[in-house]
């Protein structure tokens, strides 16, 4: 039985660009994630970026500036963002639960 | 004084009194009242003469005589009424995020896909465009099927749009505007395309098209999971996916494949229509289950979605795709007809549905 996606905790109910380099999610649980440019670049799950039979990281840290912008963040269908960064970078597509396990804050980094 | 007035006491029905009259309507599919929905429109009182338009959200709504006779007879029912007239329109609502990309002018765009190839997914796709364009809707048919098309033999057309400009122009038949994969290539010709050339074609038929203003864009996907499925969910928001199988096990196992693709990618799942799950032997009329009984009622039953309907393997089905006249406006007091129009019904009120639940998305 497919499990459905799309639970409260990963369907976003507010996307905002905060400053260039931060971003502000707003899930329907209630809980609200911020996103750093440099950090999410870091996590970029596209082929490029994350080796697709290996999963190894293919750019590390020292390659991201901590300047790092956002140029571009456009709604993927109804399932993901797709940023285009200010390293030219833009093919990685973020799930909207991807985005939600990327969530830094300290309530979500006690649950691992 | 009022000598026209049940009562006799002058006192003509205030508008008041009639919406709160009407809001005991309720619509079964969005579980609010009408009033609050703000379907009524135009609301005139003549003495004892009320005239209000019902704007309901599709032109196929299956409820709507229902609706209507409820309305009428509350409405009647108040003090001072003689006489109730209304009309009854539609207004399909826009889905969230359609309005700021190129289809800006189309208010819901709708997949029909299957796991495997051969359930008659263009028959039904074909069919219930034809039933929402019969039902006054303004509707498009984008057929995907760029491995082998036969939306264009199912429609009579078999030859490519013209263009201005860059911009296609889409063919008109059965009340709908067409759009082929298919035809852009030439007829003979094989189709080898890889991943990425499928992409872009599919992308040029969405967004390179004058679609105009519709209600309506159905999309007959390619069987199966792959790449023309995969463009479509992530370069539109789509309101939703039709799933079409047989009520063979095998068909509707591979189903649950599209059918996980689609929950991957948060395309709403409208419900399941049942293909082939009869047949009606022209001699005896007697009714043979060629395939199987029950799969799809069961499937949707355990996936928690609606089940649209069974539409059975009849002859004049095939022979209306053949001739290019679907049977829904060619036959369309058929029983086959009669069946495929009430699923259209059925998909037209979960769209409407889904347009209503659906929250807008943007980035601030």
């Amino acid at each position: 039985m497919p499990r459905p996606t799309g639970g409260q905790g990963t369907t976003p109910t507010k996307i905002k660009k905060i400053s260039p380099g931060e971003l502000m999610i707003l899930w329907a649980d209630g809980h609200e994630t911020h996103h750093l440019a440099p950090v999410l670049r870091g996590m970029c799950p596209c082929a490029s970026c994350k080796d697709e039979m290996t999963g190894m990281r293919m750019i590390l840290p020292i390659h991201i500036p901590d300047n790092l912008e956002f140029r571009k963040i456009e709604i993927v269908g109804q399932y993901a963002l797709q940023f285009e960064w200010s390293d030219g970078h833009r093919t990685g597509i973020y799930s909207f639960e991807y985005l939600r396990e990327l969530c830094a804050c300290r309530e979500c980094k006690h649950q691992d | 004084m009022a000598f026209w007035n049940k009562d006799g006491n002058g006192a003509a029905v205030t508008e008041e009194q009639v919406l709160d009259a009407l809001k005991k309507v309720q619509d079964p599919d969005l579980r609010k009242d009408i009033v609050s929905l703000q379907f009524i429109r135009n609301l005139k009182i003549d003495k004892g003469t009320v005239s209000f338009d019902l704007n309901l959200t599709t032109p196929a709504c299956p409820v709507k005589d229902q609706m209507r006779d409820e309305a009428v007879a509350l409405v009647r029912a108040l003090p001072g009424v003689q006489n109730v007239e209304i009309k009854m329109t539609s207004e399909v609502r826009q889905a969230p995020q359609l309005d700021k990309s190129a289809l800006k002018g189309v208010r819901n765009i709708v997949a029909v896909g299957s796991g495997k190839g051969g359930v008659g997914k263009s028959t039904i796709a074909v069919n219930i465009a034809a039933s929402l364009a019969a039902a006054g809707a303004r509707v498009g048919l984008l057929d995907g099927d760029i491995y082998g098309p036969t939306t264009p033999i199912m429609l009579g057309l078999d030859l490519p749009p013209k263009s201005v400009g860059n911009r296609m122009i889409p063919q008109e038949a059965a009340g709908l505007k067409f759009i082929s994969m298919g035809l852009l290539v030439k007829s003979e010709q094989p189709l080898i395309w890889r991943g990425p050339m499928a992409h872009k074609a599919l992308q040029q038929c969405l967004f390179d098209v004058d679609w105009g203003e519709l209600d309506y864009l159905v999309v007959d996907l390619p069987p199966g999971t792959g790449d023309v499925h995969l463009t479509l969910a992530q370069a539109v928001p789509l309101t939703g996916a039709v799933i079409v199988s047989t009520p063979q096990d095998v068909g509707l196992r591979i189903s649950m494949k599209t059918l996980r693709m689609f929950q991957q990618t948060r395309v709403p799942i409208l419900g399941i229509v049942e293909n082939m799950s009869y047949y009606i032997c022209p001699h005896c009329n007697s009714r043979d289950h060629i395939f199987g009984q029950g799969g799809g009622s069961r499937a949707a039953e355990q996936l928690g979605i609606p089940f649209f309907g069974e539409v059975p393997l009849d002859l004049a089905i095939r022979t209306q795709s053949d001739i290019g006249m679907p049977i829904v406006l060619a036959q369309p007091a058929s029983p086959s007809a009669r069946v495929l129009r009430e699923i259209t019904e059925k998909v037209a009120a979960q769209i409407s549905i889904r347009s209503y639940e659906t929250p807008v998305l943007e980035v601030e």
